[in-house]
């Protein structure tokens, strides 16, 4: 659950990622591990067996930066996803306030990602959750290998209450911050709705936003079908390539616009403490050597004398 | 009729400045007393709520984590047991030793402390700080809710901060 701390003028959030076993949950995270910005990700833990499989979690903390001057926060878990291990799943996914389903589209792995979405279910209902008023996103990852199950068969399979999808190639990198983003806008959403007061509704990630420079934006009721939309970005020199979802009735004033983000002001990252002393410490030390070799300098070409 | 978005609303945790004030004053009080190194408070999810002592050299949030993870198993180990939950588990290092005691039902004291104090000093200390953080969260829950607690701007502000962290 959301914990909002006026004293430390904190929001933190958690995020849990569920599936079936070697999905793609951990990849996932160490995906975003990797390219997130350094300064806001910590160090990424991992609770896992001896063969590398997830034992009990992996947890990454992430600060989004300052929000309307609350410094918010996203602690990312990751559960194992081997059927047996539902007791810790359950652990995990206490207190979530958002989950990213990652199911597998390698054919014949439909069953486990049926069974594993029907477990994240039953886990939820007995956290006092229904799993269609929960923020979720789907996503369906490894769509790089060769015999995979189309997007139709997937969606009809699994997602009957339309969350948004995504689809992933999560070893590459590919979607997986489209998808972190998306349900981080869903969670902060829900937030905003329950703790700020009522203004104007405001959205906030756009449904099926991709991530980039650049955003192709769709005024969707239903995600139910897949578009590609090609965005340049605002300098002209790459192309992105952004997915995102539309309703499959569109009317005209529903059309996908592809939009170039303006450039308004840029929320500050959060530094933590220990790597602020860390740079702090680091500057320190490079004044003072500056400041030595500059007096040995100066001593061996005469100017000052130190010693004899 | 109770939604889920209701038993959401109600599950969230707000923590206001002059409750966390109440709550640094116990824990540094406990800290003096007990010896300990540092005290961390830690909500039943994994989030930190506030920390006394020295705690540069520790990674506050993966520990916060850790913790709450640690509990969660323990406490399942315990229903197998026939008990509700252990209320105090305790973690002997060569160096450092670490014991977790509950507060309340939403929150957990992890305390760090050396050879500088004994296992008796904490457990003594931390079982009257833990009494008067119960407190402090009894008033805590009996106060009135209030509403809008975030800044109007909030919904917009996330939306830039989401736009400029996940650019690829």
């Amino acid at each position: 659950m959301v914990q909002i701390n006026f004293s430390l003028k904190e929001v933190n959030c958690k995020i849990v990622y569920y599936g079936p076993g070697l999905s793609g949950k951990t990849t996932n995270l160490e995906v975003v591990h990797q390219k997130a910005p350094g300064p806001s990700v910590g160090d990424l833990t991992s609770i896992a067996t001896e063969g590398d499989r997830t034992l009990f979690f992996d947890f990454l903390p992430l600060n989004l930066g300052q929000v309307a001057g609350m410094k918010t926060k996203f602690q990312i878990y990751t559960v194992p996803g081997q059927v047996y291990y539902n007791s810790t799943r359950k652990l995990v996914l206490q207190g979530a306030d958002g989950v990213v389903f990652v199911a597998d589209s390698k054919r014949g792995k439909m069953d486990e990602n049926i069974e594993s979405l029907k477990n994240l279910g039953e886990n939820l209902k007995e956290h006092g959750l229904d799993i269609s008023n929960t923020p979720i996103v789907l996503q369906y990852n490894k769509r790089d290998l060769p015999d995979v199950y189309s997007i139709e068969e997937m969606e009809q399979a699994l997602n009957s209450w339309n969350a948004p999808y995504f689809e992933a190639v999560a070893r590459d990198g590919h979607g997986v911050f489209p998808t972190l983003k998306r349900l981080a806008g869903l969670v902060l959403e829900t937030l905003n709705e329950n703790h700020a007061p009522r203004r104007s509704p405001s959205v906030v990630a756009p449904k099926g936003s991709g991530g980039g420079s650049t955003a192709a934006t769709a005024v969707a009721t239903r995600p139910t079908e897949t578009l590609n939309a090609t965005a340049t970005s605002s300098t002209g020199k790459s192309t992105t390539r952004v997915r995102t979802t539309v309703s499959a009735v569109r009317t005209s004033a529903q059309a996908p616009t592809v939009r170039t983000r303006t450039s308004g002001i840029r929320p500050t990252l959060i530094t933590s403490p220990r790597r602020r002393k860390r740079q702090t410490g680091m500057w320190m030390g490079f004044i003072v050597a500056s400041i030595v070799a500059a007096t040995v300098l100066l001593h061996l070409a005469g100017i000052i004398k130190i010693w004899s | 009729m109770v939604t889920d978005s209701d038993h959401l609303r109600n599950q969230r945790i707000v923590f206001y400045s002059e409750d966390i004030e109440r709550i640094d004053a116990i824990l540094c009080e406990f800290l003096k007393l007990s010896g300990s190194k540092c005290n961390l408070l830690i909500d039943k999810e994994g989030h930190m709520v506030t920390s006394c002592g020295d705690t540069d050299s520790i990674d506050e949030q993966s520990v916060a984590a850790l913790v709450a993870g640690s509990y969660a198993a323990t406490r399942e180990m315990a229903k197998l047991l026939g008990e509700d939950e252990f209320s105090v588990l305790f973690h002997q290092g060569k160096r450092d030793s670490i014991q977790l005691s509950m507060v309340g039902d939403r929150t957990i004291l992890a305390t760090v402390f050396d050879d500088q104090t004994t296992v008796g000093m904490v457990r003594l200390y931390a079982r009257t700080a833990c009494e008067q953080m119960e407190e402090v969260f009894e008033e805590i829950a009996r106060k009135p809710k209030r509403s809008g607690a975030l800044d109007a701007e909030f919904g917009s502000s996330a939306k830039g901060a989401l736009d400029f962290f996940f650019t690829e």
